[in-house]
């Protein structure tokens, strides 16, 4: 059964422009200039239930809009959006009592309450009785350890802590699909693993579909098995992570350290990165020459170290970016 | 020559504050119609209280007691205090005061080129406003001279910075308790309810040099006054008093700036 | 009573009272906010002790009754400001998208949004307005009108702020325009109605609540009229339902964090 489905969405902004100077503030008042915007621009995708999605793409691609109009945050200008059959413009509270949303930049918490207290609000909110919210809480509680700060009003809490809170809030009411929009930005590395193992979690235990933007490729790489690639409004690839690794993993970086510099020998398939001194790193095209022959091509005993590598995904995506004709963003 | 390069400084902050208050030219375009509304409100109350054109209140005749209270309601509108009070209160108590204080100016002068920033461009069209409201509305001020209105222009400069500087001292206690937010209420009430709505003259004569020894005198009444009823032994005696306030007030809001950015360095910030 | 509307009204009453509990964070923030409010307000008594002190009657009012208006615009405000003010700084939360995280409850967005902020001085304007009462004009019957006219006028206070605080969803400068006829209504309030003839007394009637929320009430308590209070209640409804389909229509083309402007 398919959880969300977007057909052909679109959304447009206006944007008011300023000229440079004291003229250009003058012009503005009497005439500003807007311009129009195309945010999403024919959005079309289907999510299984139980399925973990990355919507990933550059600032501005629309990621954020698509998952705002799959919530009922905002009004599409076209198309038609069906999130468990719910029509997200039409039943907002309907769905809201389903879904569950995070959103990495904004609080949902009241910072001098405690998180005890945070989600008893929540509970309320979701008109579940006091006893079921606190049987609830408790049971979060224990499965995201949240016990050592249930009880510190949340301003005191570290960051990381914080967006678990914020997760586990969004989750109190048992949402069969939770959208996350960049659940793990300014965090740092040991937190954002934390918070990858939770949603993991989430996802396998509870069965709960993830749908989730982010502009960490670690995010993706380590909890998606599909992709969905927007850019500038529109989808520019949709494709399983597997899939998406073999097709663009046919490239092997290859950084070797020579006791003496030697010439790279030049064969179809070898494009060379860097060569410095003994230092020396190329990229082998596996589909032109087997890695194995490339290997042979170097002195063995010239060789002191050797180091082969995958593309990181990072530069696979910013691949595919550029090939739309945008770079910036992805970090 | 590095005089006038150190004094640059602030006619630059002074004119991006001109450009990015033009950019909201129409929100005061807007204020408009506060101010309009204030200064309706009250032309109808002294209509009312007066029973004939010509009758005396405290020397005042309707017409000039409708100008008065114009004029310092201008003042009031024309110079917003958001930038000397709030922003300056913030500034502090959310610790951005530790970066502007590094910064090669000093930070009451660059919060003063803000403020002046942002009133030249408001005073103006407020007053524009209120002469043309006043004359449809009341009718030219009886014995007006324009040659007062042009000495008053110093007076009126004086004391809208006498009262920016003040309010600064009043958020400099930021620097010590948490919220100045309701000292600068308890000041603008003064202003307001003892300079803004009516002449000094209008208090019982036992009052009336207390009041003299307020702000109000300086702020309010002198710019006021010497428009609606010039007379040069006035206008010697308010530039004197003015002079005296700046002073002390300068003096004052130095020391309190001192005093706090001293702490600040003993607590780090 | 069913139970959405109760499971409506727990949510807003656990609001309100998670919004005081904040305030309360800093008691002597909290004491100082609402005395010097109170003090602040005291200040014009001075304005209409000298202005009494030149005429005995001011558009047909004396002190005690310019007391009584003093009080009930003080209340009424500072009630609407403790309960709903976020009604009044609506065109913020609109232009800054700040609505999202009250669009993904399964809860009234209007009332969650209203009812999301409070304003401590506020509830010394309350007090103000009752101490007024109690010190100049006291009768039984007097208090229970006044609470039920404080209750009115902050119900239709807080919809015309946010029948004005919606324009934003379609004016980007609508902030303003909304500021200052609040102001405005604010500063008509305190001077008594006898003063204004001929189109402004149309304007405090028609356009602006004034005369609903302040003049009316003042009259019926001085000298009760049951067709004034009827008419009250009417319009408080009215004005609701008005305030609420304008602001539902505005959601519509709500841009959340999109609204910036951009420089070139």
């Amino acid at each position: 059964m398919n959880v969300i489905e977007s057909e052909n969405l679109t959304k447009a902004f206006r944007v008011r422009q300023k000229e440079k100077g004291m003229r250009g503030s003058l012009r503005a008042i009497l005439r500003p200039r807007i311009k129009e915007v195309q945010a999403v621009d024919g959005i079309s995708f289907s999510v299984e239930a139980g399925e973990m999605l990355a919507f990933i793409g550059p600032n501005g691609a629309g990621k954020s809009t698509t998952i705002k109009m799959l919530t009922g945050i905002l009004y599409p200008d076209g198309g038609r959006a069906r999130v468990l059959d719910i029509d997200p413009t039409k039943q907002r509270r309907r769905l809201a009592y389903e879904i569950g949303t995070v959103f990495g930049q904004k609080e949902q918490l009241w910072t001098h309450l405690t998180p005890y207290d945070n989600f008893r609000f929540f509970g309320a909110i979701y008109d579940s009785p006091d006893r079921e919210t606190e049987s609830r809480i408790r049971e979060l509680a224990d499965t995201f350890e949240l016990g050592p700060f249930l009880n510190t009003p949340v301003r005191s809490l570290s960051l990381g802590q914080r967006i678990r809170c914020e997760i586990v809030a969004s989750l109190i009411h048992r949402p069969r699909v939770l959208f996350l929009d960049e659940p793990t930005i300014g965090l740092d590395p040991v937190v954002k693993e934390n918070i990858r193992a939770l949603i993991r979690q989430m996802n396998r235990e509870l069965g709960t579909t993830i749908f989730l933007t982010s502009h960490d490729v670690g995010d993706i790489e380590k909890l998606c098995r599909r992709i969905i690639i927007v850019n500038s409004g529109r989808i520019v690839l949709d494709d399983s992570m597997e899939h998406l690794k073999n097709h663009y993993l046919d490239r092997k970086i290859v950084e070797a350290k020579l006791r003496e510099e030697a010439p790279l020998p030049a064969a179809e398939g070898i494009t060379l990165l860097k060569q410095k001194g003994g230092r020396v790193k190329f990229q082998v095209d596996t589909g032109k020459l087997r890695i194995n022959d490339a290997l042979h091509m170097i002195d063995a005993e010239n060789l002191e170290d050797i180091n082969i590598s995958n593309v990181p995904l990072e530069s696979i995506i910013t691949e595919i970016y550029k090939a739309e004709g945008r770079v910036d963003g992805i970090s | 020559m590095r005089k006038s390069l150190r004094l640059r400084k602030y006619r630059v902050i002074y004119q991006s504050v001109l450009m990015e208050n033009l950019q909201y030219a129409a929100n005061i375009a807007m204020g408009f119609i506060s101010f309009a509304i204030i200064i309706f409100v009250f032309i109808q109350l002294w209509n009312y209280i007066y029973s004939s054109p010509g009758e005396l209140i405290a020397g005042y005749d309707k017409a000039q007691m409708i100008w008065y209270v114009m004029i310092t309601e201008t003042i009031w509108f024309g110079a917003p205090s958001h930038v000397v009070t709030r922003q300056v209160a913030t500034d502090i108590r959310g610790g951005n005061i530790a970066y502007l204080i590094g910064k090669p100016y000093h930070y009451c002068l660059y919060c003063l080129a803000r403020y002046t920033g942002g009133w030249s461009i408001q005073l103006p069209m407020f007053a524009l406003l209120a002469a043309g409201l006043g004359m449809v509305l009341v009718g030219p001020l009886p014995r007006f001279r324009p040659l007062a209105l042009l000495a008053a222009i110093p007076v009126v400069i004086a004391g809208i910075t006498i009262d920016a500087v003040l309010r600064l001292c009043i958020s400099m206690i930021s620097f010590w308790i948490e919220d100045s937010a309701p000292f600068q209420w308890l000041y603008s009430k003064l202003l307001l309810v003892v300079g803004t709505l009516f002449p000094v003259e209008i208090f019982p004569e036992a009052l009336q040099p207390l009041v003299k020894l307020t702000p109000v005198y300086t702020v309010c009444y002198g710019p006021a006054k010497l428009i609606v009823d010039f007379s040069t032994e006035k206008y010697l005696e308010i530039l004197l008093a003015q002079a005296l306030y700046l002073g002390a007030a300068w003096g004052l809001m130095l020391f309190l700036y001192g005093k706090g950015a001293k702490k600040l360095y003993v607590n780090g910030g | 009573m069913s139970t959405a509307v109760k499971n409506q009204l727990r949510v807003c009453l656990l609001a309100v009272k998670y919004n005081i509990m904040r305030e309360m964070l800093n008691k002597a923030t909290f004491l100082t906010n609402i005395g010097f409010m109170v003090l602040n307000n005291a200040a014009f008594i001075l304005q209409w002790m000298i202005l009494f002190h030149i005429k005995e009657d001011i558009g047909g009012y004396t002190m005690r009754e310019v007391m009584l208006l003093w009080g009930l615009a003080a209340s009424t405000f500072g009630l609407s400001r403790i309960l709903f003010a976020r009604a009044f700084s609506l065109p913020d939360l609109i232009v800054s998208g700040k609505l999202d995280s009250y669009l993904v409850q399964p809860k009234n967005v209007l009332l969650s949004v209203i009812t999301s902020a409070t304003n401590t001085s506020a509830i010394g304007d309350l007090l103000y307005g009752l101490i007024l009462l109690c010190v100049f004009c006291f009768s039984l019957k007097r208090l229970f009108l006044f609470l039920l006219f404080t209750v009115t006028g902050a119900v239709i206070l807080a919809a015309f702020a946010l029948l004005l605080g919606s324009l934003s969803f379609w004016f980007l400068r609508a902030d303003a325009f909304a500021q200052h006829l609040m102001n405005s209504s604010i500063s008509f309030s305190t001077y008594p109605d006898g003063i204004f003839h001929g189109a402004a007394r149309f304007l405090l009637y028609q356009v602006l609540p004034v005369g609903m929320v302040i003049y009316r009430p003042v009259h019926v308590m001085v000298d009760f009229d049951m067709g004034s209070l009827a008419r009250i209640l009417a319009y408080t409804v009215l004005i609701c339902a008005l305030a609420a389909a304008v602001f539902y229509r505005g959601l519509r083309r709500y841009a959340s964090s999109n609204l910036m402007e951009a420089r070139m």
